[in-house]
């Protein structure tokens, strides 16, 4: 009985430790905090770059976790482990390899520090690797006698990937693309040193939230309960998605089966 | 007296503090980040900030005890290097498309920054701003990195990037008054050791490093 006590308290100061610093937010948050230029144009520039940066993400990742998952090659699991790398990279160190790579002292001398894109190039980074990541395993688990079934019925690779491998794998790349979308919209480290931060332009809503800070406590509670609204509706759907998932893949183990 | 204290100083004082204090633990940041942790409840022995006005602020809120002037600084232009926009004055950075870097409003430096344009009515250079840094140092960086056409910094922080930037001065009449003011934090637990160290900054000894390192005598 001492025992079970023990595991109760533990979880229970787990539980508060994790829930204060949400609860604290709103609990010292004012009204009027989201008013201001500073708020809305952080916003704006956050949905501007977030979704630009995971357009990139599903356009580019989505066939790159394709190959990489239909296809044995010498050196793949090198291949596999570059694309996981920025996941575990410090956002600083991201930052850095980006100024080191596309900045105009950089290998490939391009203009992008200090302009949106740039922003959307740093998200795409520290984000992208986390969809492909999960899009490889979603890949992966297609059921094969399902694609063969789809070729043998006479439907070309194109239409049989449309077709029959993406429905099949969508709550899975659904689950990854929620996870990097989360992770985009709160980049800070690689955004601030590669982008800078200029209102209205490269000042995405955790920038904001950084320079508030010193400048109005309040706006930056209130900015914080906004990524905290937006992250948590994500994480609700990306729970969704994750059940539709399985529910996905139960239909298609019976059916195979 | 041997206590080990807990500095939050402005970022300018990056190289010189710890050859003043080498046991100390320093944390180096924009001074309004640094009051803004005070305010906060943060633990800290001294704070030292690039201007008077937030560690006054911090005294009227009964947070530290009261500020010391202890040394000053002026403004520099700097350029990369090769400087790529071809700025040889304040006045070329009205040119359209420079790449101008400062320090944010409320960062020290940043207001320092916006006096200096005003007082040479370069108020419409803002708009060539492409970043408003978080403290000098960044602004630092990006233009010794070479990704900024030019930023506004302190005299002595050019100076540690020597060869990595060009320097134009602004003439005397335009430069703002840059104090440094340090206080001993209220709720420090090692009351006597952090005001010997305030103490000390005003001292013969700190005030000759402070001057090899290119800060001006606080007057």
């Amino acid at each position: 009985m001492i025992r079970k006590g023990i595991v109760w308290i533990a979880a229970l100061a787990a539980l508060a430790f994790i829930a204060l610093p949400i609860v604290a937010i709103f609990a010292r948050l004012s009204f009027g905090g989201l008013s201001g230029s500073v708020v809305s144009d952080a916003l704006v520039v956050s949905l501007k770059t977030t979704f630009a940066a995971q357009a990139l993400v599903l356009a580019l990742g989505t066939p790159t976790a394709y190959v990489l998952a239909t296809h044995r090659f010498p050196g793949r699991s090198l291949v596999v482990t570059l694309v996981e790398l920025p996941i575990v990279l410090p956002p600083a160190v991201a930052g850095i390899g980006l100024l080191a790579a596309f900045g105009r002292a950089g290998l490939l001398h391009t203009g992008l520090p200090f302009t949106q894109a740039a922003v959307v190039v740093a998200v795409a980074f520290v984000s992208g690797p986390l969809y492909v990541r999960q899009a490889i395993a979603a890949f992966e688990s297609v059921d094969e006698t399902m694609v063969a079934a789809s070729r043998t019925l006479g439907a070309g690779p194109v239409k049989t990937f449309f077709r029959v491998v993406l429905p099949l794998a969508r709550g899975g790349l659904g689950a990854g693309e929620a996870i990097a979308f989360a992770r985009g919209l709160g980049e800070f480290g690689a955004t601030i040193m590669f982008a800078g931060s200029l209102q209205g332009v490269t000042q995405t809503l955790p920038l904001a939230v950084y320079q508030e800070f010193d400048v109005n406590f309040h706006t930056a509670l209130a900015l914080g309960a906004l990524l905290v609204a937006v992250s948590a509706a994500l994480l609700v759907t990306l729970k969704w998605l994750a059940s539709s998932s399985t529910s996905t893949f139960r239909f298609a183990a019976s059916s195979s089966g | 007296m041997n206590a080990i204290l807990t500095v939050l100083a402005a970022a300018s004082l990056t190289n010189v503090f710890p050859q003043i204090a080498p046991k100390n633990h320093y944390s180096f940041g924009g001074s309004n980040m640094l009051a803004a942790q005070i305010q906060q409840g943060a633990p800290a022995d001294v704070f030292a900030s690039a201007n008077t006005n937030l560690p006054e602020q911090l005294h009227e809120q009964g947070l530290v005890e009261k500020p010391v002037v202890f040394t000053r600084n002026e403004l520099i232009l700097i350029v990369p290097k090769a400087n790529p926009a071809g700025i040889h004055s304040v006045f070329d950075l009205r040119k359209a498309g420079v790449k101008l870097v400062v320090g944010a409003v409320g960062v020290p430096v940043g207001d320092y920054t916006r006096v200096v344009l005003h007082n040479l009515g370069l108020d419409d250079v803002l708009s060539n701003v492409v970043s408003n840094e978080t403290d000098v140092r960044e602004v630092l960086a990006k233009v010794a990195l070479g990704e900024a056409d030019a930023g506004f910094v302190y005299v002595t922080d050019a100076r540690t990037v020597r060869g990595r930037v060009a320097t134009i001065g602004i003439r005397w009449s335009a430069q703002p008054i840059v104090q440094y003011a340090a206080a001993v934090v209220k709720s420090s637990r090692h009351l006597a050791a952090a005001r010997a160290f305030v103490h000390a900054l005003v001292g013969p000894v700190a005030q000759r490093k402070l001057r090899a390192a290119g800060f001006l005598a606080r007057r």
